[in-house]
């Protein structure tokens, strides 16, 4: 049992890796047609500046595109975890922060974003639910991350049960 | 015998210290090589931003001093309007509001600005929310600013398509009075493309995150119904 989901685990943090990397395109992908909207989501929250806002929002989906990158190859999986899971952790503390203060705004997660038309409810909870599944994909990778069909696995050139002694 | 052992032992377990110590820093190159490549995206993010702003911009006739919205009437008391030609909320607030904002503005209660921003852009293929806001600065110049704000309203295209083409724009422009040529020839030209970016980005210095906002001078109005922008009026004009 133990044995057997050791020899599986590889083959799941492969789903899981590409399962994130999936959702950072998806993310980066939405937003990277239109930067200045981009900034105007990352305003809409009201904690920084417009100006910080509008740099923020211009760089966050190409290091959310970069971040799909770096998962579909399997580079620095670790690493790229580890931001992702940083960037997600800031995500839920913007949107908690929005929910607290009463604004009324679409989290601007993937694509859109910005304030919400009177009558329209935000859906904070689900987003906050959403991100924190993603955590999960990133902290699996972060405790484990060799996975199956990777770049670290090819540049290290040693069988994957290595790292785990 | 014992010791032939112990000297291929000690070599093994220097090989693996080396193998270690080697791995260590295969890792730490391909550490630093993603965090390089995350930071130039990042950098490249925001030098693509950059090279998007121009200051350079004309404000249409009948603008305000800043340049950010297009002014009619002239009462005391101001009203900001943030509008996208695509937002169907807007659409709406025309239909429950609009009769009761030209009633103030005729009865020279009211000084409207109207920021016709382009916020939607995404929601349509041809960026629908830029061309139709650059034709209204067009529609401003031939005087014929509000005429044209409420045929686009009322022609609406749903959010997702491509739109009205610029055709079919100046086509509402000459049904409203517009001089076919000169209207025609300040679409396609994109002439008012920059002021409507100026427009946009002012919105969202001034805080106007979503459309349509509503603010009575200078206090937003979140229930946009004609009692309480009424309501509001009379509150700033006391």
């Amino acid at each position: 049992m133990n044995g057997n989901l050791r020899r599986w685990r590889p083959w799941l943090g492969l789903a899981v890796r590409l399962g994130l990397a999936v959702v950072w395109f998806w993310a980066g992908w939405s937003k990277v047609g239109d930067l200045a909207a981009s900034g105007r989501a990352v305003n809409a929250y009201q904690v920084l500046p417009y100006d910080v806002a509008m740099v923020v929002g211009a760089a966050l989906p190409f290091v959310e595109l970069a971040l799909a990158l770096l998962l579909l190859l399997g580079l620095a999986t670790r690493l790229a975890a580890g931001v992702s899971a940083a960037l997600l952790l800031v995500f839920i503390a913007g949107i908690a922060s929005a929910w607290s203060r009463g604004l009324a705004i679409d989290c601007g997660c993937f694509g859109v974003g910005g304030e919400l038309p009177a009558g329209e409810s935000p859906s904070y909870l689900p987003e906050i639910l959403r991100d924190i599944g993603f955590l999960a994909l990133a902290g699996f990778l972060l405790i484990w991350p060799r996975t199956a069909v990777s770049a670290d696995g090819a540049l290290a050139g040693e069988p994957v049960e290595d790292e785990d002694e | 015998m014992s010791s032939r052992k112990g000297r291929k032992d000690a070599a093994r377990v220097v090989r693996e210290q080396l193998a270690r110590e080697q791995r260590r820093k295969r890792t730490l190159w391909i550490s630093v090589g993603a965090v390089l490549v995350l930071v130039v995206a990042g950098l490249i993010g925001w030098s693509v931003w950059s090279s998007q702003q121009s200051e350079d911009f004309t404000a249409p006739p009948g603008a305000n001093d800043t340049g950010t919205g297009i002014v009619v009437g002239s009462g005391p008391v101001t009203i900001d309007i943030y509008e996208d030609y695509l937002c169907p909320a807007c659409k709406q607030f025309e239909q429950t509001s609009g009769a009761t904002i030209e009633q103030l503005i005729n009865d020279g209660k009211v000084r409207v600005v109207y920021h016709p921003v382009a916020f939607l852009n995404r929601y349509s293929t041809t960026d629908y929310s830029t061309r139709s806001s650059a034709a209204s600065g067009c529609a401003a110049e031939g005087g014929k600013f509000t005429e044209f704000g409420k045929a686009l309203f009322e022609r609406q295209p749903p959010e997702g398509g491509a739109g009205l083409s610029d055709d079919e724009l100046i086509d509402i422009g000459a049904e409203v009075g517009l001089d076919r040529d000169a209207f025609g020839s300040c679409v396609r030209d994109g002439k008012y493309r920059s002021w409507t970016k100026h427009v946009t980005d002012e919105a969202g210095r001034a805080k106007v995150t979503g459309t349509p906002s509503i603010l009575v001078d200078g206090e937003p109005v979140r229930e946009w119904t004609p009692e309480n922008i009424t309501a509001a009026v009379e509150a700033a004009g006391r």
